[in-house]
């Protein structure tokens, strides 16, 4: 299998989102005279990755990082700024609503919020069968999709007699399925599914990750899962992209990140993450402050307002993903400059 | 409840917290105990609907109606707060006992500057004038690591970013000097790299000013990390309690060993996870005996007849289960 | 799905006093511009039916009352009680149409605004805030006089004003759903726009609605009496309850206060009626107060 295209590919993707308002917002006086704002938010800003059949890759990054927002891009969600999503090849930035329609089941998302994500005045069984009444074109195959819907809510774990209830009626765990089997319908190769057990208890978590885990044996899924949660990326992924203010700043086979991080920011991330273990040896790197705004990026490193490594390079110059070899790509000037890696 | 009460800064009695509502009353906490000594940090754990925060709040007597508490103790320095008045109880909130939530936007009032709000703290809780009141208000930003603390004063809470409002929180918390501080999931809006700042800030100020606190989380690797002693809760009962250490590597209680083999372990990666199956029972309508015995591995015929009681399993830890593991014990 | 009776819903109407009075009162309205042609004998648009020998008897009570007619007569010997049932069939009538009307074309309109931004928006929502920085009464005072009078008319008029603050708030409903993730899901689904619109934004934004609708009616009421009365509104051939005040009004204060006094409380019995239990529903439906 591997010569044969991923099933997803994204080059360079960039997604910024124009928040002026209306005309009447954007103007601004100022002491040379009045102008027109235009504020934009740099979300994603250029970023590329592939994910094979039946591969977990998994983003992880802190809240603004982008990740939610790459996700929901390359569900079309939102329409693209800029680059390629090739699924299986077929480029489908730019498709228009019936060109995406059979990619769609091809390609299909869970959301995060176990509350938010189900149409609450629509029964269970609707909710699941939407996409897949997207999909049918003949009066036969509609008549096929009550059964596939029950046979669906089985593999989920839920029961034929759910699928006449509606949301409310259920646990945030049990509503996690029900997006699941929705996401299933389609029988889809890639399923995006964005933070899908960060607002569960954990014992809840640990039965989604096991059914999405016995689906992707199953079924040969390939996963692209957004987390911010590392012990669960670490868990369920087998390839791991570090996320920092819109750009990919590592990308690596597991293991790889886990035990050999290079990026700082990434080895800030794994020692900040707290763990029921005795404690662990003395944090590699701490971090100060916080997250600069993606209105107005930092020139050069993304990074370097927070990095402790920081140097004069790091301003003038954006660090491009490289390939360090084992499958890890880094985006730091570290990787050229290794002396200068001491705090 | 026999539990050494010796120096108990706090100590919980048969605490129950009901609430009426329409379609039944729920016993959010029902028949919860544990003790807090000076200068420990006390990590109450539990899955949403244990009732952690109730308890929280019970404390700080801010239960509202339908709310009601129906019985039980809950004595700071032998002082019992459930039978106490409004004006006392207001006296004791933010100078004895004082709090941090989860969201510091709902903490802070919007329209009043940080200086201000600090201000009235010190105000209510000291007889120090008004540089002085400054002053307090200045050294107290400074040591929460906010720079520029006295032009900071001015600022108004939405001008500072997530972490900085959280460390702003803490900073009004740590005013009054309080024994006891109650921190509702305090980290749990925040960024991991943030998180860990803000726990430990909160682990040098406890600390330095030899106070106490309850750290209310569902988060396991955050007390694990922060608190002397851990009280797990399920369905308004203390299932088990102990020294934190042991009661992470050695829990006594399935439901504890449970929510610790849920948690992805990157050290020792399986397939799959261990889970506990179904979901918390509807706390309107539990069932008789133990709350857990329909998720448990180990439940008996007498788990559904009669409710465990808080019993202790050795020299640190306390559990509520007809059937403990043992420190050697599979789950 | 247990019955109505045993919901939360039914519980706090059955102890909410003025729930109770309020329904009461509309039912009773109801009832009354139902039924009322088989509760008095006699027709009071039907000429044939009037005697003017029968004008300004004062109510039953009152001296000189006559025992046909219970709240007395006006100048053409017409039933006040008689009067008054029919006129409030012609207002309360407006009052729904109207509402309907409003309700339709502003949630329409709420729904494209939110939905789709951008221009739409902006245009639909301007219109809207001109609309509103005029009062409303002047609003169809001017497009009265410009399209003539009539019942047809008073309902265009009322429609015109009315359809604003159903498309504001369902803007701002539609605005705080299509964020949701749901929505979202429906488009990762393949649905088009319009499917998503109908199916999954629409009977979510609906619920603040069903206040707005019920509070509407008695402001329509209102509006429409006003109009007639000063003399824009109904033609006298369907006079409403607020034409009938103005036809006593006249005589007023020549101590014949009932012809335009009974009709008077007879609307403001209706309004009150509707105001009660929109503020029942309100602090029912509204979630935030829960």
């Amino acid at each position: 299998m591997s010569d044969a295209l991923p099933i997803l590919e994204v080059r360079d993707l960039k997604m910024h989102f124009d928040i002026g308002g209306g005309l009447l917002d954007r103007l601004k006086i100022s002491g040379s005279g009045v102008r027109i704002d235009k504020p934009v938010v740099h979300a994603v800003n250029g970023i590329s990755f592939s994910i094979r059949r039946g591969e977990i890759m998994a983003l992880v990054g802190e809240s603004g990082c982008g990740k939610s927002t790459v996700a929901k891009t390359i569900a079309r969600i939102h329409q693209p700024t800029q680059g390629e999503i090739r699924i299986d090849g077929e480029d489908i930035a730019s498709y228009g609503f019936a060109k995406m329609l059979p990619v769609r089941a091809r390609m299909q998302m869970i959301f995060q919020d176990p509350y938010a994500s189900l149409n609450p005045r629509q029964r269970v069984r609707d909710i699941v069968a939407e996409p897949l009444l997207q999909q049918t074109r003949t009066a036969e195959e509609r008549k096929a999709v009550p059964a596939r819907i029950e046979a669906l809510l089985a593999k989920v774990g839920l029961s034929v007699e759910h699928g006449g209830r509606y949301p409310h009626q259920f646990s945030g765990g049990q509503r996690q399925r029900i997006g699941i089997a929705r996401a299933l319908s389609v029988m889809p190769g890639l399923i995006i599914a964005d933070e899908p057990v960060s607002a569960l208890d954990v014992s809840i978590q640990a039965q989604i990750l096991n059914l999405m885990m016995d689906l992707r044996d199953e079924f040969g899924l390939a996963y692209l899962f957004i987390s911010h949660d590392l012990s669960v990326v670490h868990h369920i992924a087998d390839t791991i992209g570090v996320m920092y203010l819109g750009f990919l700043v590592e990308t690596a086979p597991r293991d790889v990140l886990f035990s050999h991080p290079r990026h700082p920011y990434t080895r800030a991330l794994l020692s900040a993450a707290p763990s029921i273990k005795e404690r662990r040896d003395v944090d590699e790197i701490t971090l100060n402050g916080e997250v600069p705004s993606a209105l107005t990026l930092p020139s050069g490193c993304c990074f370097r307002t927070r990095c402790p490594f920081a140097w004069e390079r790091c301003a003038q110059e954006r660090p491009r993903l490289a390939d360090v070899g084992g499958g890890q790509k880094v985006a730091c000037h570290l990787v050229e400059e290794p002396d200068r890696d001491r705090p | 409840m026999t539990v050494q009460t010796q120096h108990a800064l706090l100590a919980v009695r048969d605490l129950r917290t009901y609430f009426h509502t329409f379609s039944g009353t729920v016993k959010a906490v029902n028949g919860v105990s544990f003790d807090i000594g000076e200068g420990e940090i006390m990590g109450l754990v539990g899955e949403s609907g244990g009732g952690k925060s109730v308890v929280g709040f019970s404390i700080l007597g801010l239960i509202d109606s339908p709310g009601q508490i129906m019985g039980g103790q809950i004595l700071l320095n032998g002082e019992d707060l459930v039978t106490a008045g409004e004006d006392r109880l207001r006296q004791i909130r933010g100078r004895e006992i004082s709090m941090v939530f989860q969201d510091p936007m709902t903490s802070l009032n919007p329209l009043h500057t940080v200086g201000q709000q600090m201000d009235e703290v010190l105000r209510l809780h000291s007889d120090l004038d008004a540089a002085a009141r400054r002053k307090a208000c200045v050294e107290m930003l400074e040591s929460v690591g906010i720079s520029r603390a006295a032009d900071r004063l001015g600022a108004y809470p939405h001008q500072f970013s997530g972490g900085m409002r959280q460390r702003v929180v803490i900073a009004i918390a740590m005013l009054a000097k309080p024994r006891l501080i109650i921190a509702d999931e305090p980290t749990t809006a925040l960024d991991v790299t943030i998180q860990s700042q803000i726990l430990k800030l909160m682990r040098q100020q406890i600390a330095a000013r030899g106070a106490s606190m309850i750290l209310i989380t569902h988060d396991l690797a955050v007390v694990s990390e922060m608190a002397d002693h851990i009280t797990v809760l399920y369905c308004g009962n203390v299932v088990e309690r102990g020294r934190t250490r042991d009661l992470i590597e050695t829990p006594a209680h399935p439901y504890t060993r449970g929510l610790i083999d849920s948690i992805p372990d990157p050290a020792n990666r399986h397939p799959r996870l261990k889970q506990i199956p179904g979901t918390v029972p509807d706390i309107r309508n539990l069932p008789k005996g133990c709350n857990f015995r329909d998720r448990c591995p180990r439940a008996q015929a007498l788990c559904a007849v009669e409710e465990p009681q808080l019993r202790p399993q050795n020299a640190s830890q306390w559990a509520a289960c007809h059937y403990p593991l043992q420190p050697g014990d599979l789950a | 799905m247990t019955s109505f009776v045993q919901t939360e819903f039914f519980h706090n109407y059955r102890r909410s006093t003025s729930a109770v009075v309020g329904s009461a009162l509309m039912l009773a309205f109801a009832f009354a511009v139902t039924a009322g042609p088989f509760l008095v004998d006699q027709n009071p648009y039907d000429i044939a039916a009037l005697n003017l020998m029968d004008s300004y008897k004062p109510p039953v009570w009152l001296e000189g009352g006559d025992p046909r007619f219970l709240l007395g007569t006006d100048g053409q010997g017409r039933d006040v009680w008689a009067s008054i049932l029919y006129g409030a069939r012609i207002s309360v009538f407006i009052g729904l149409v109207a509402m309907i009307a409003s309700c339709v074309i502003g949630t329409v309109l709420g729904l494209i605004a939110g939905f789709y931004g951008g221009i739409v928006d902006s245009v639909i929502m301007r219109i809207a805030d001109i609309q509103l920085s005029f009062p409303s009464i002047l609003i169809a005072l001017f497009l009265m006089s410009a399209v003539g009078t009539g019942v047809d008319k008073v309902l265009i008029a009322l429609t015109a004003v009315g359809w604003v603050v159903y498309a504001r708030t369902v803007r701002g409903a539609t605005l705080s759903e299509i964020k949701k993730e749901y929505v979202q899901a429906a488009k990762v689904a393949g649905l088009p726009n319009s499917k998503i619109i109908r199916k999954h934004v629409l009977p979510n934004v609906m619920t603040p609605l069903i206040v707005i609708a019920t509070i509407q009616v008695g402001t329509f009421v209102l509006i429409e009496a006003s109009l007639s009365f000063l003399g824009v509104g109904v033609p006298i051939t369907q006079p409403s309850l607020g034409l009938l005040i103005k036809n006593g009004f006249d005589v007023l204060f020549s101590g014949l206060w009932w012809t335009s006094v009974f009709p008077g409380l007879a609307i403001m019995t209706l309004v009150f009626g509707i105001n009660l239990f929109g503020d029942f529903l309100r602090d029912e439906l509204n979630p935030r107060l829960k």
